[in-house]
């Protein structure tokens, strides 16, 4: 699947990529407004990731591009701004979502699999790896057909680690995506090893495989060995 | 300061003052010519009847009964005139003189007189010619009268007068007035100032007209810098953060860089907590988030405690709320959720595991209390930066936020500490 980024700052764009290749993903790069149009024009992608502030241009200018030409990649807008009309604007303008700079790469990956997904299997609202399958719509989780009860948090968790496959989670990074933009309001984010620890004995007791891994003194990670 | 009066009413009062001083200095001299043209005139009027009289006197043969019956009748006629007998033969100087008398109504007349003597038929006679002579003091009336109804009249015209170049002239000093009573900054648009021919309003129009635009620059400047200050922190932010994602992902890491690595995390947060808070504080005094709406109270409560729940559950923190229902609320929204996070963040923060925070909320008022073992300093609770706690995650800015909103809406921020609690109100 390709990924456009387009961001003018060279270090935050490279660590994107970075981040984000993989056996999955391949990333490109435009740094200013004239090669970002350049590349929407002549290329297709599956998703978008959009700065605002851009030299030579606005990059809500290049949003209402896109829909003029009836392209259906899904837009992130990235912007430093983290303003509320921007980001009013360009929902409405047909970005599919916002996110504000600072931001973890890890909430990032998490949002682009969720819009490729939604844009991409429309009807196919089913994750399955390996005996677990989730579903989407309905938001149930299941392991050989036996329904796991979770709670929300435990539910957006799930979905995080699997958008995050085989990387290190910070703590700071899991409390950010349950708390959105507030947590750094406190400094204390034990709250999110109870989670784990309940989303982990929850997949222990179904049979599944403990994928959830502790990486000592960061976070953790979901890793489900080199053979899958 | 006294009391104030308009501009144009000062010169008025001092000409209305000027008038009267000077209308009343004129009466008496008005009284003094007036009396001593009238005096001059019957003196001569009299010395005319005494001239015809005695030449009227001479021409006739007349005998001393023919003079007596003569006066007596004339007398009849014309009082004031009487011819009498003198004794002795020396003829006495003319004179004039001034007496009053009674009438038979008992009214005091001033009469002029003008005393002669006549020699005929070898007899000497006084001749009297008196004249009743207006007295000073009806004078003094007819004219004050006059007087004070010019007066009147005077100062009517005046203030006529005044209005009339009050609306003319001052018009466009009056309507830059307006305009800059109605000139607010944040809508960024200049005023509109009607051109003048009077050169001071000119001039007046002109420097105001300058000095607005270049207030205007200096706000579309400052809020120009704003934005500018907010991204170029928040970038390298952003990449201290990806860095540090990239970074724990290499393999073989010691437990003691994964230990550095995450206590960055930390002070990375406060960081970028302490420059949106800044932005957000910048933003509320420059007039930013104008925008209004009805807001349900209860429904963005609601909302905090959700998004809290975490922390709340966290520190095994009691917390009770009573929300009234319908309890709506013209604000911003994003100022209004700010408000609250802000106040509810604050709370869980600073009260001690296991304790208990207590929110209630009303039509008029916000109220949040939370436990706490001894009470802040008040005067500098709600400035920038104060130190008030140890918390390492604390922006210094959280309640600057809370008082720079309740001030935008005029609302009354308050705080108490008593029996163990710390409270915090916002007056609607």
């Amino acid at each position: 699947m390709k990924i456009l980024i387009v961001e003018d700052e060279a270090d935050l764009a490279k660590d994107m990529v970075k981040y984000l290749s993989n056996e999955q993903y391949r990333c490109e790069w435009a740094a200013d407004f004239r090669s970002a149009m350049d590349k929407i024009s002549t290329h297709e992608y599956d998703c978008i990731l959009l700065d605002i502030m851009l030299p030579g241009g606005d990059g809500l200018t290049l949003l209402e591009e896109l829909k003029k030409q009836n392209k259906q990649e899904g837009v992130i807008i990235i912007s430093a701004k983290n303003s509320l009309d921007d980001k009013i604007k360009g929902l409405k303008l047909g970005a599919d979502d916002y996110l504000a700079k600072p931001f973890h790469l890890a909430e990032l990956a998490a949002r682009i699999e969720s819009i490729i997904r939604r844009k991409q299997f429309d009807s196919y609202t089913l994750i399955q790896q390996n005996g677990l399958s989730i579903d989407l719509a309905a938001k149930t989780v299941s392991v050989n057909d036996t329904q796991l009860s979770l709670t929300k948090k435990e539910y957006e968790l799930l979905l995080f680690f699997i958008g995050n496959k085989n990387r290190v989670l910070s703590k700071s990074a899991l409390a950010e995506h349950l708390s959105g933009d507030y947590a750094d309001m406190f400094d204390n984010h034990d709250f999110v090893y109870a989670h784990v620890k309940n989303l982990k004995k929850k997949l222990k007791e179904s049979g599944y495989m403990d994928a959830i891994k502790t990486i000592y003194g960061t976070g953790y990670k979901w890793e489900l060995g080199a053979n899958y | 300061m006294g009391t104030r009066s308009k501009l144009l009413n000062r010169p008025l009062k001092a000409f209305a003052l000027y008038s009267l001083l000077l209308l009343g200095i004129s009466i008496p001299a008005y009284v003094l010519v007036i009396d001593t043209i009238w005096v001059s005139e019957l003196d001569e009027n009299n010395l005319l009847r005494l001239e015809h009289s005695k030449q009227n006197l001479s021409r006739k043969e007349l005998s001393r009964a023919d003079i007596e019956q003569f006066n007596r009748v004339w007398g009849q006629l014309e009082p004031g005139f009487s011819i009498q007998e003198v004794q002795g033969n020396g003829l006495g100087q003319d004179s004039i003189y001034e007496v009053e008398k009674l009438d038979p109504e008992e009214e005091i007349h001033r009469m002029r007189g003008l005393l002669s003597y006549i020699t005929i038929d070898g007899q000497a006679y006084q001749i009297r010619i008196e004249t009743n002579l207006e007295e000073t003091d009806e004078t003094f009336l007819a004219v004050s009268f006059v007087t004070a109804f010019f007066f009147l009249i005077l100062i009517l015209g005046f203030i006529l007068l005044n209005r009339n170049i009050a609306r003319r002239s001052w018009k466009p000093f009056y309507q830059t007035l307006a305009s800059l009573k109605s000139f607010d900054l944040a809508k960024n648009q200049g005023i509109s100032v009607e051109s003048s021919t009077i050169q001071e309003f000119h001039e007046l129009n002109e420097s105001l007209q300058s000095l607005v635009e270049s207030n205007l620059a200096a706000f579309r400047l400052q809020k120009a810098f704003t934005e500018n200050a907010s991204h170029e922190l928040q970038t390298p932010i952003a990449l201290i953060k990806s860095k540090l994602d990239l970074l724990v992902q290499e393999k073989e890491l010691s437990p003691e860089i994964n230990e550095l690595i995450s206590s960055i995390q930390a002070p990375l947060s406060r960081l970028n907590r302490i420059n949106k808070n800044l932005l957000v504080l910048a933003k509320v005094e420059n007039q930013h988030y104008q925008e209004q709406e009805e807001l349900d109270i209860k429904k963005y409560m609601d909302a905090s405690l959700v998004l809290f729940e975490d922390y709340i559950s966290d520190k095994s923190l009691l917390v009770s709320y009573d929300g009234e229902e319908g309890a709506f609320l013209r604000a911003n929204s994003f100022l209004l959720e700010t408000l609250l996070h802000n106040l509810l963040s604050n709370a869980i923060r600073h009260t001690p595991s296991g304790g208990e925070i207590h929110i209630s909320c009303t039509k008029q008022s916000l109220h949040f209390s939370n436990s706490g073992s001894s009470a802040l300093q008040k005067e500098h609770l709600f400035e920038r930066f104060s130190i008030h706690t140890t918390d390492k995650v604390n922006s210094g800015l959280g309640l600057a936020i809370i008082h720079e909103i309740a001030n935008k809406y005029a609302w009354k921020l308050s705080y108490q500490f008593g029996e163990g609690f710390h409270h915090f109100t916002v007056t609607f």
